[in-house]
């Protein structure tokens, strides 16, 4: 089957809108995860900087 | 127009009851009616999971029978209803809002359900949700299977999460009453922004066998319902120990607000700059301090409540959906921010976790010590209006913030991490709107205080009719 080139602008446009879509998109998961990873680093520095005597047990068992 | 009458559509569990007892109809036409009133106008808010149309019905004439034969099981019978679609129903479809679970079926009942069933109420239907209740936290308000939740008030405003679907189908008149959870904020947020009244029960009050798990040590399930009456009486039906819920503290609720203390002893802590914001807040203060109750300005004790609740709820979170996260279905969720923060939440060092439970028995220890001079605190249940649907939300819900504490007495801008750590009740309150959006209250007690909570409630809306209000019609 051949294809005149404006057939094929119109079968691989939306492809290449997809493809360039995925590689914004990439970038930004990974952006993502990155900040989530430093919430968490950021949260754990938070706790660590909080001193607690050694008696203060964790709330196993949690009851209200 | 429905046999039952286009008149149902806004009445109370007690009003609904007292009319079929009085034979004005049955209650299978009352369950068709707001089945098919589900059918119809749930999706327009985004707000139906599941129609249970066909069950409601084959309940719905069992229940007819017993009232036929004199068997009366109190004020929730022949009553419709609806429940966030994270509450087990047996052999259909129970989708926790997000795409990896679209096709689970479980064999068993959640214990709320088959509790509402033994007093009669009839289940019409499963309401939607903010994918996994927000496990990993969102940021959009599209992060659900079912799409953003719409608000009866304004189609281009939020509902709230996480129960964003009980909140919009009771405000919009689908379902009498609904069933929903919080986690961190995902009852009393979604109530606040559709403008109804709801109840956060004392952690352990409700079983939560056959619910999705989010957090172990946070999950509560409550009501959104019309008024502070029906989130007695609903809370009533649903309390009550469960063996199979770890968590159960196996006590029981009897709503008997006229047993409670006079209002005139009561003391309620406040801060002022919580009411110094929108108006209808103002109002509402005014009359709770007309009700002869004690205000006396207060501040939380000083803990950061937003760190600790972030550590607990991510590790038990990662926990959880461990299995989604390893096995990469995770990336079939809706929302990137989510995704995101369940890949990062397993990643939180055990010691993370643990400081945070042992920081979590001191602030619980503080916040008993409050108790000693106060029976409840009161603030605004959000200190804004729901936000436009295509606005992205604040930040991920219990992350790290710490509310300015220089006054003598700062915002209960923590009230929701610090009184769901310590697992205590709250009662939302519809109290006015601003900008034509509703806005309301919350009263937040010591673990096991609802009775007083409801008291206080039931006065207000006594004197108030913001409960009553209705959203244009659809």
């Amino acid at each position: 089957m051949k294809l005149t080139r404006r057939q094929l602008a119109t079968v691989l446009a939306p492809a290449a809108a997809v493809a360039g879509a995925a590689a914004q998109s990439a970038p930004a998961v990974d952006d993502e995860l990155r900040a989530a990873r430093e919430r968490v680093k950021t949260n754990g520095e938070a706790l660590a900087g909080h001193a607690l005597p050694m008696s203060v047990e964790p709330a196993f068992q949690f009851k209200a | 127009m429905p046999a039952a009458g286009n008149d149902i559509f806004f009445d109370t569990v007690t009003e609904l009851n007292a009319r079929l007892v009085k034979k004005e109809f049955s209650v299978e036409e009352l369950a068709r009616a707001f089945a098919e009133r589900l059918e119809q106008l749930g999706p327009r808010y985004n707000a139906l999971a599941l129609s249970l149309k066909p069950q409601a019905v084959r309940q719905a004439h069992s229940v007819d029978k017993d009232l036929k034969n004199g068997r009366l099981r109190g004020p929730l019978q022949g009553v419709p209803y609806g429940v966030k679609d994270l509450l087990n129903y047996v052999g259909l479809p129970t989708t926790w809002g997000a795409k990896p679970y679209a096709t689970q079926v479980f064999d068993s009942n959640a214990t709320v359900i088959d509790k509402l069933h033994v007093v009669g109420a009839v289940i019409v239907g499963k309401l939607s949700m903010v994918e996994l209740a927000g496990a990993g936290g969102y940021r959009s308000t599209a992060a659900s299977l079912f799409g953003p939740g719409l608000n009866p008030w304004d189609r281009t405003r939020w509902s709230g999460g996480s129960s964003s679907g009980p909140a919009a189908a009771v405000a919009a008149g689908l379902v009498p009453f609904a069933i929903g959870s919080e986690t961190n904020g995902s009852i009393v947020t979604p109530a606040a922004f559709c403008g109804v009244t709801a109840l956060r029960p004392t952690y352990g009050l409700v079983s939560r066998h056959g619910a999705m798990a989010l957090s172990w040590t946070l999950d509560k399930l409550g009501p959104f319902a019309r008024s502070v009456e029906d989130c007695g009486l609903i809370l009533h039906a649903i309390a009550g120990g469960d063996g199979n819920d770890p968590g159960s503290a196996g006590k029981s609720f009897y709503y008997t607000p006229q047993y409670a203390r006079p209002l005139n002893q009561l003391r309620i802590g406040f801060t002022a700059t919580d009411f110094a914001g929108l108006p209808a807040f103002a109002a509402a203060f005014d009359m709770v301090k007309s009700s002869g109750a004690q205000l006396v300005e207060t501040a939380l004790p000083s803990f950061p409540y937003g760190v600790v609740l972030a550590a607990i709820l991510g590790a038990e979170q990662a926990s959880v959906f461990e299995p989604l996260i390893s096995s990469g279905q995770v990336d079939r969720l809706a929302d990137p921010a989510q995704i995101a923060g369940l890949k990062a939440s397993l990643e939180i060092p055990a010691i993370d976790y643990l400081k945070a439970m042992r920081i979590r028995r001191l602030l619980q220890s503080a916040i008993q010590l409050m108790w000693g001079d106060l029976d409840a605190v009161l603030a605004p249940a959000r200190t804004g209006i729901a936000p436009k649907i295509d606005q992205p939300l604040s930040p991920t819900p219990g992350a790290p913030k710490s509310a300015p504490r220089t006054a003598a007495f700062p915002s209960f801008a923590e009230l929701t991490p610090a009184s769901n750590l310590a697992g205590l009740p709250a009662l939302v309150l519809p109290c006015g709107f601003a900008d034509n959006m509703p806005v309301a209250i919350q009263l937040v007690g010591p673990p096991w205080s609802e009775n007083t909570l409801l008291a206080i409630g039931k006065d207000f809306q006594s004197r108030t009719d913001w409960h009553q209000r209705k959203p244009p019609t659809p």
